[in-house]
């Protein structure tokens, strides 16, 4: 009987400790995704995979840029970056300008947009 | 062998579906990606009568800005008549611009014109027999026109040549159209084919030349494209002799930053 409570005890503690981890690994998460920002840019005028490179690139340029994901069919790149090096509305539009393309609508969100779809 | 262009026009109509990347043998209204920042080299076969040529032109474009840019094309030319030797070097340099006159842009499409200008020098060697270079100063001026959608790309390109000396002005005109044959998803493996038609007319003599171009291009990755296209003759007008049977390009495309 001693040996079982002993057993259940245990198995307890080790159950609250990886619980206890787990959650920490949650809340990190949280944080980690708190502290990132996602931007949708339209940007007309991409009309080729090939031409995507270049965009890709000056878009990754962007200091704190995470990841850029290019959806040839909408017009659409879709940025995730530090929510604290966040690029301004018309810093995206000159870099797109620059690159050869028009912008068109801007978008932030604290979601990811391909979650959203 | 109008039936055969019908044919191929007819077979280009079924199968249009998708976006393709730039044209082989016409230029291209896009100043980005591989055709900005990179560089292009082809080796070019052509075969007459009489003569076996092969030059290796490498192209190297810099865009000053989005609307501009400017180049060299240098090129390395080996001709080999008919019981002779080959003879072989640099040919003539030819400098370039463009520049963006009109751009429309909508969501996965656009619509661009550019200005176009050339200047060729008689850097090649015209001691030697055959001549490597053509001995002319030549200045060349055209426009670029591109419609390119995710389905489609229509290309097209004319322009004036005034030579010096006792040469003739000639006009040169290409078209294009390009298709992918697999989805165009970024950033995914390419394939596009193409069908283009390059013309040029010698206004003194009357030399009236038209080559049928279908050609194939394969995008393996972000910063490479290989190419090959064939050229037929399908009009030489006024030509007598060492008439053109063939041309073949093999080629590639490579970003350097």
């Amino acid at each position: 009987m001693k040996n079982a409570s002993y057993k259940l005890s245990i198995v307890s503690f080790l159950a609250f400790i990886i619980l206890f981890f787990m959650s920490d690994t949650i809340n990190a998460q949280t944080n980690t995704s708190q502290e990132l920002v996602y931007i949708s840019v339209e940007i007309k005028g991409l009309a080729c995979p090939f031409c995507a490179f270049g965009m890709e690139k000056e878009l990754k340029t962007i200091s704190g840029v995470d990841s850029v994901h290019i959806e040839l069919k909408k017009g659409l790149a879709f940025i995730t970056t530090q929510i604290k090096q966040q690029p301004t509305r018309e810093g995206l539009e000159k870099i797109i300008i620059d690159a050869g393309f028009t912008p068109g609508k801007i978008e932030y969100s604290d979601i990811p947009f391909l979650n959203k779809e | 062998m109008n039936k055969w262009i019908l044919n191929c026009l007819f077979l280009l109509s079924m199968t249009i579906l998708f976006a393709q990347g730039p044209p082989i043998t016409t230029e291209s209204p896009y100043m980005l990606g591989l055709e900005g920042s990179g560089a292009r080299t082809f080796g070019k076969y052509i075969s007459k009568e009489d003569v076996v040529i092969y030059i290796q032109p490498i192209a190297i474009p810099y865009n000053i800005s989005a609307k501009f840019q400017v180049g060299g094309i240098f090129p390395f030319k080996f001709i080999t008549p008919e019981d002779s030797k080959t003879t072989g070097g640099f040919g003539d340099i030819t400098l370039f611009a463009k520049y963006q006159l009109y751009k429309k842009d909508e969501i996965a499409k656009t619509f661009r014109i550019l200005g176009f200008a050339k200047q060729t020098f008689p850097t090649g060697k015209t001691s030697a027999t055959p001549a490597i270079g053509s001995g002319l100063y030549q200045t060349y001026i055209g426009l670029i026109i591109g419609k390119i959608s995710t389905k489609i790309g229509v290309y097209g390109d004319f322009g004036y040549t005034i030579t010096n000396k006792n040469a003739s002005d000639n006009f040169t005109y290409n078209f294009s159209v390009g298709i992918p044959l697999v989805e165009p998803v970024y950033h995914k493996k390419q394939l596009n084919t193409f069908l283009e038609f390059n013309g040029n007319y010698v206004f003194d003599s009357e030399i009236h030349t038209l080559f049928i171009s279908p050609g194939l291009q394969f995008i393996p990755a972000r910063r490479i494209l290989f190419e090959t296209s064939f050229q037929i003759p399908i009009l030489q007008q006024k030509i007598t002799s060492n008439k053109t049977k063939f041309m073949v390009l093999l080629g590639t495309r490579f970003l350097i930053s």
